[in-house]
């Protein structure tokens, strides 16, 4: 036992060790985080100015690299005049914990000023939706294609070679093509998304589907099953638990086009906050809500993994067999 | 805002017939803004309803400048605002446009930063500058240089997208920037020691930020783009009075997302015209004292830089002829 325990090989952990460590993964970012926010000598290249002193250009408040304001103070001092005082700070780009904390709980209960605003909860509805769109337009798509690529040579030959060149092609380039084909609204980002999502759904699915054991194939054909039946009643079933796997990573894939696929057109969603916060500097905003994403994303991974458990109780069993 | 299946397919389904309905009477005015003060000004009329009480349908679609410009270029707009120099090369390159409203000139907020130690434009002789090659920004500097007895070849241009201008000079790579507001404003406040060193204000109607409609559109529905013209001439009134300011100033500052106090900085950088001043602009003459000689300057630069290879036909992009009535 001992150490060894901790590092067996592909052997997992008792079930409250492993959360124990999960939060321990959360807890571990936070705590640099805070180490460099709050601790004075650790990091904090730049002082904020808190007396300007004789320092003509100097206001309170005001953030100067460290090495400037050292200069001004030897400065100031062998002239006699009065000092300079501030105190150790992070540049504007490192917000601290407590006030992205803060950041996120306004962001959420500021009331929108104009008519045609709206509450941050429906901007990030209004992303949500693209996104969704973006990936079920994908899948009904790209699911069929990458079943059947993966189950005929023939389809595989006709689709993956456009798709694996395709797949290179950055989909934000495609972004005036959208706009000029599908307006200025939800239709052209949702394209991107679908651009960025769909080629690699089908080459990643036609994979999966190639990884069933063929003697499940042969087995069944020597039975006498026909071409549809073998389709719908081996490969799909056969499938259909990786295949649930592909899409869980996949849809995290789509969201991470998002942003790109919101600054075409008009300014949309959850990325016209944060580019607009970013613009004027405010990144104790922009972090809350780039984790805010991060948030959306991980609650729906976490409730399509635990959907799929209810839906697949035969994989638990088999891999705990 | 939900998005339902049909408005999804809508877009699609309007080209498969032809998208013939766009210049129909019906439909609202699509107009596309962007945060540059003299535009967000919009705001206050659509936000008081002025353009319903002036019995026009507008439809405002909030852009960053650049996609604004693009989504007007690929016709999904009946008009854009920009800024004169940029309708000339929106035109050039296949998006054709008369201007047909000065909203304002810039009058401070596009300026050149020096960093620290560099006191005028003088003292960057040989030295390295950060601005967007082709730009009003552009335009900006080599006026500043020439006011100052210099050229282009007395510095070296580094090519750097507008709103990166702040960490660029940050960093200490270059010896300046050359940016609009808000990028100005926070390069100021990010580098300690900084220093406006030639700005708009020092050459008046260098940039003029216009309304740019459609050629069709103008044609088409001039009655309501006078009505729009109108709406545009209570926003100015509604700002320039003292009693009016703030509240203007609020619902500027809400459409951005900042503070109306901070706003105000942005909003004094902008010199917004009111109808009288822009009758005069109007005018035919040479140099920034008129719309057609400034544009005329900026035909020049985007030629010799090779913006676009033609000169272009200065005449065919304005139209005084709504301002000139009202």
């Amino acid at each position: 036992m001992g150490m060894s325990r901790w590092f067996a090989v592909r052997k997992q952990l008792r079930p409250r060790e492993r959360l124990v460590l999960g939060v321990a993964s959360f807890l571990l970012p936070l705590l640099v985080w805070s180490l460099v926010s709050y601790v004075p000598w650790i990091w904090h290249p730049q002082v904020e100015v808190t007396d300007s002193g004789a320092v003509s250009y100097f206001k309170p408040g005001m953030l100067v690299d460290r090495e400037v304001f050292d200069k001004e103070l030897l400065a100031a001092r062998e002239a006699g005049a009065a000092e300079p005082e501030g105190v150790p700070a992070n540049p504007i780009y490192l917000p601290a914990p407590h006030q992205v904390a803060q950041a996120f709980y306004t962001a959420f209960t500021t009331e929108p000023k104009r008519r045609s605003e709206q509450w941050l909860h429906e901007s990030l509805w209004e992303s949500i939706q693209v996104i969704f769109w973006g990936f079920f337009l994908s899948s009904l798509f790209g699911v069929p294609l990458g079943i059947l690529a993966g189950t005929y040579d023939l389809m595989s030959r006709l689709s993956e070679p456009f798709i694996e060149f395709f797949r290179y092609l950055p989909a934000p380039a495609f972004g005036a093509l959208a706009v000029a084909i599908l307006g200025i609204h939800h239709a052209p980002k949702i394209a991107i998304i679908f651009i960025g999502t769909f080629f690699q759904q089908v080459l990643v699915i036609a994979n999966t589907t190639r990884k069933l054991d063929p003697a499940l194939l042969e087995a069944a054909q020597t039975l006498g099953a026909r071409r549809l039946s073998l389709l719908f009643r081996v490969v799909i079933p056969g499938i259909i638990t990786d295949l649930y796997k592909d899409m869980r990573i996949l849809l995290g894939w789509a969201w991470t086009y998002l942003i790109v696929a919101e600054l075409i057109g008009t300014s949309s969603g959850i990325t016209w906050f944060i580019t607009q916060q970013a613009r004027y500097k405010n990144f104790d905003n922009v972090f809350a809500a780039i984790m805010m994403i991060g948030i959306i994303g991980l609650t729906t991974d976490l409730l399509l993994a635990w959907l799929g458990r209810r839906m697949f109780p035969w994989q638990q069993a088999a891999a705990r067999a | 805002m939900p998005i339902s299946i049909r408005r999804l397919f809508a877009p699609l389904l309007g080209l498969l017939l032809g998208g013939a309905s766009a210049l129909a009477s019906a439909e609202p005015l699509k107009i596309g803004y962007s945060d540059w003060p003299g535009w967000v000004a919009w705001e206050v009329g659509i936000e008081k309803g002025w353009f319903k009480e002036a019995g026009v349908e507008v439809s405002f679609e909030w852009f960053d400048y650049v996609a604004s410009m693009d989504a007007f270029a690929a016709g999904q707009l009946d008009a854009v605002t920009m800024t004169n120099g940029d309708a000339l090369v929106t035109g050039a390159t296949g998006a054709k446009s008369v201007m047909i409203l000065i909203n304002d000139y810039s009058n401070g907020n596009d300026m050149v930063v020096g960093a620290p130690g560099i006191g005028s434009i003088k003292d960057l002789k040989g030295k390295k500058v950060g601005v967007e090659v082709g730009f009003v920004s552009h335009l900006l500097l080599l006026d500043g240089l020439k006011q100052n007895g210099m050229s282009e070849s007395d510095v070296e241009l580094v090519n750097v997208p507008t709103n990166e201008t702040p960490q660029v000079l940050a960093s200490g790579d270059v010896s300046a920037i050359v940016a609009w507001q808000p990028n100005s404003g926070m390069a100021l406040k990010l580098v300690p020691g900084s220093k406006k060193i030639f700005s708009s204000a020092d050459q008046p109607g260098l940039i003029y930020d216009v309304l740019a409609v459609s050629p069709e559109s103008l044609a088409a529905r001039k009655d309501d783009w006078t009505k729009v013209a109108k709406v545009w001439y209570r926003i100015v009134d509604y700002i320039k009075d003292p009693k009016t300011y703030d509240d203007a100033v609020q619902i500027m500052a809400a459409r951005v997302g900042i503070e109306p106090d901070e706003y105000k900085s942005f909003i004094d950088g902008t010199k917004i015209l009111t109808l009288d001043e822009a009758k005069g602009f109007f005018n035919k003459g040479e140099g920034y004292t008129s719309l057609y000689g400034s544009s005329k300057i900026s035909d020049d630069f985007n030629v010799a830089n090779k913006v676009y290879d033609e000169a272009q036909d200065i005449d065919s992009y304005i139209d005084p002829s709504i301002t000139g009535a009202l």
